[in-house]
């Protein structure tokens, strides 16, 4: 591996960041960091007066320029995330992306062995410039304020790249680790499959426990060649204080099959992009989602299904719960083109409010224009249904206890459907503690 | 054979979405007893059984009733599980989601229960076998895609692990057909005895050949208007609710 890219210690976000990392970066690259940067610059911060992506999401009081480019992580943290994988994935390579203090890969032999990289995104760009401007392609430079942002100063990264006919043996499974008040973290994920290749990815995102304030600027980009298979599970458990703004976007060849997953159950304020772009005639995605927000949290999904070749098909699920006073938006539109005759999608919201100030918006949406497609929409909010409680009540199990085994219940055909099954479990477990309630614990299966 | 009463219930009233469907239940079922509630449709049977149990619906404007001589009208329904009160419910509800099993676990550690996970599965498996129960209903849902039989069965199933003092049998036999009938029925006759009590509120008397009630009482228009032996149910059996109700509205008010 190449050395860490380094800037000024704790330097705040700025020009002289984006130049200091240019100058380290192999010319491909440094050009691309300067475009970037000069888009960053132009582009105004979304608001949520201006844009209608941002309209229920109000970032105003995040401050970039005030965000620093921290090399601390917290070794706490760290070794958290380590038990996690140990527990869940022992199997699995292990990353860690903590940028300047730890990028790591640890237990990838068997993947190496077969031809399979997997490194830092930094080392990546040097060694294998091509595969990594491939991969990266999916990502406009300047298509937003924060996608800017990140292709100016992304450091660290993890780089996955599976060659043709290539079934990886294990899954990878990638730590995103930030600490420090006010750090800027750019956690980043990408994936390359070739033709038949198969692999499992699982992101996962934590910070300290608690109100510090971090920003952090997720994107995990993947390109599925034809006929590859990628299942792909993210879980975001920042701490109370994060700003979480993130891009998911995997872009599938023909007859390629995602299968992705994702929860959300941290930071204070999220906005992110669920995008699965169906290139290829005959890609098909699975797109599941669970969201449990909680105090004063604020978490927005916007998902894309593009249909972009015929008979392709696209199917999302996203669950979410909702309590105290907080507020989840949900937004997502199944994008057919002309071309994508025998198109078939369907996307799906289903909302339980816990708590009188909590609130959840929803708005499914579909914009068709090819003919001969089946598309369809679905969403929901309810709160838990009191013949249901009642019911639970009746054998004896006290009130909270009663709505927790609900409330896990109503996520768990989601849990289900997580494609790893040690993951799953620890979802599972991760979602009990935060529903809470002493049964919720011990329902497990 | 009849003891202090367990269920004590007097002058209830209750409504429902401001609707009064019961108006003065006067009710007793000493302890280890099996009563028969019966009554035409629309009689305030079924507005009775939620009533005793707690559903925040049905909502008592007066009277009272105690089980054991602790006043339930202020008790959530896991607090008169506890007592020892359970319902069979007509129309059990599905929790897509739990599993029946972990459910049955959680209740008996949530009513001070609890056995080891050995013991709880021995016992599960030998009721199950009893109930005619097959085994994929382990990792099923709650009442998720049950038949109405299954879900009969399932209501049984956690009386029979739970060992309530008091079942309150809501219409358990409605939409059964004869031979799962009697599976059921013998399944609570397993259970009846000194340490548990049955109210059955039926408004069909086959179920009582085999329950076999000591005591039958008939609600009309949200009250009690007689009560009487094993014979009321065979006289109602014969001749239907009509007779028995012209003799009460015929009778001088005491």
């Amino acid at each position: 591996m190449t050395a860490p890219l380094a800037v000024r210690p704790a330097a705040e976000i700025g020009p002289d960041v984006a130049a200091a990392l240019a100058a380290a970066s192999p010319p491909w690259l440094a050009d691309r960091r300067r475009a970037a940067w000069d888009a960053y610059a132009t582009l105004p911060m979304p608001s949520s007066a201006r844009d209608e992506d941002w309209r229920r999401t109000d970032i105003s009081g995040l401050h970039l320029e005030q965000h620093r480019m921290l090399d601390s992580v917290n070794a706490t943290v760290v070794g958290g995330m380590r038990r996690e994988h140990d527990a869940a994935a022992p199997e699995a390579a292990f990353a860690i992306d903590a940028p300047g203090t730890y990028q790591v890969v640890e237990n990838a032999d068997a993947l190496l062995a077969q031809g399979i990289i997997v490194t830092t995104l930094e080392d990546a760009a040097s060694r294998h410039a091509e595969l990594t401007r491939r991969a990266l392609a999916p990502l406009a430079i300047d298509e937003s304020k924060f996608i800017a942002l990140w292709n100016a100063v992304w450091r660290g990264g993890v780089f996955v790249y599976v060659p043709a006919g290539v079934e990886a043996l294990a899954p990878v499974w990638i730590a995103h680790a930030v600490a420090g008040e006010r750090a800027a973290s750019f956690p980043t994920t990408v994936i390359l499959l070739e033709d038949s290749a198969s692999l499992t990815v699982i992101d996962t995102y934590t910070s300290p426990k608690g109100d510090v304030e971090l920003f952090s600027d997720t994107v995990a980009v993947m390109t599925a060649g034809r006929d590859s298979r990628l299942d792909y599970c993210a879980l975001q458990q920042w701490g109370d204080g994060v700003w979480h703004v993130a891009t998911r976007r995997a872009s599938l060849g023909a007859n390629a099959r995602l299968r992705f997953f994702g929860a959300t159950l941290g930071a204070r304020v999220q906005k992110a992009y669920w995008e699965a772009v169906l290139d290829g005639a005959g890609a098909e995605a699975d797109l599941f989602g669970l969201c449990f927000a909680d105090g004063k949290q604020h978490h927005d999904h916007q998902s894309l299904q593009a249909h972009r070749a015929p008979e392709t098909r696209s199917n999302l699920l996203l669950k979410v719960a909702v309590r105290d006073q907080a507020r989840s938006v949900y937004s997502g539109l199944i994008d057919v083109a002309p071309e994508a005759v025998h198109a078939d999608g369907y996307v799906q919201n289903r909302n339980l409010l816990l708590s009188r100030g909590a609130k959840a918006d929803s708005v499914p949406r579909l914009e068709i224009r090819a003919n001969d497609v089946r598309c369809g929409h679905g969403a929901t909010a309810g709160h838990i249904d009191q013949d249901e409680r009642f019911y639970l009540m009746a054998r004896g199990v006290p009130r909270e206890q009663a709505d927790a085994l609900i409330v896990r219940g109503f996520m768990d055909d989601v849990v289900d459907r997580i494609p790893h099954r040690g993951f799953a479990e620890l979802i599972g477990q991760l979602l009990d503690a935060k529903i809470g309630g002493p049964a919720a614990a011990e329902q497990g299966r | 054979m009849s003891g202090t009463p367990t269920l004590s219930v007097h002058g209830l009233h209750v409504s429902v979405d401001g609707k009064e469907i019961l108006k003065g239940v006067d009710l007793e079922v000493p302890q280890g007893e099996v009563h028969a509630l019966m009554g035409p449709n629309g009689s305030g049977k079924s507005t009775l059984a939620y009533a005793l149990m707690g559903h925040p619906k049905y909502q008592v404007t007066a009277g009272a009733a105690s089980f054991d001589g602790a006043d339930l009208i202020a008790l959530p329904a896991d607090a008169r599980a506890k007592l020892g009160l359970f319902l069979c419910f007509q129309y059990p509800t599905a929790i897509p989601g739990v599993t029946t099993v972990n459910f049955i676990r959680a209740a008996l550690r949530a009513q001070g229960k609890e056995v080891p996970a050995r013991e709880f599965l021995n016992r599960l498996a030998a009721e199950m076998a009893l109930l005619k129960i097959d085994e994929s209903f382990r990792q099923r849902y709650i009442n998720d895609g049950f038949s109405g039989g299954e879900k009969k069965r399932s209501e049984i199933l956690q009386l029979a692990m739970l060992r309530p003092r008091l079942a309150i049998l809501d219409e358990t036999d409605s939409g059964l057909d004869v031979d799962a009938l009697r599976t059921v029925a013998e399944g609570v006759m397993q259970l009846a005895g000194p340490d548990m009590g049955v109210l059955v509120i039926t408004h069909y008397p086959r179920i009582l050949q085999y329950l076999r009630p000591d005591r039958v009482h008939v609600l009309h228009a949200g009250r009690v208007i007689t009560s009487g032996g094993a014979e009321l149910a065979q006289r109602i059996e014969r001749g239907g609710y009509e007779p028995i109700l012209g003799a009460v509205a015929a009778a001088p008010v005491a």
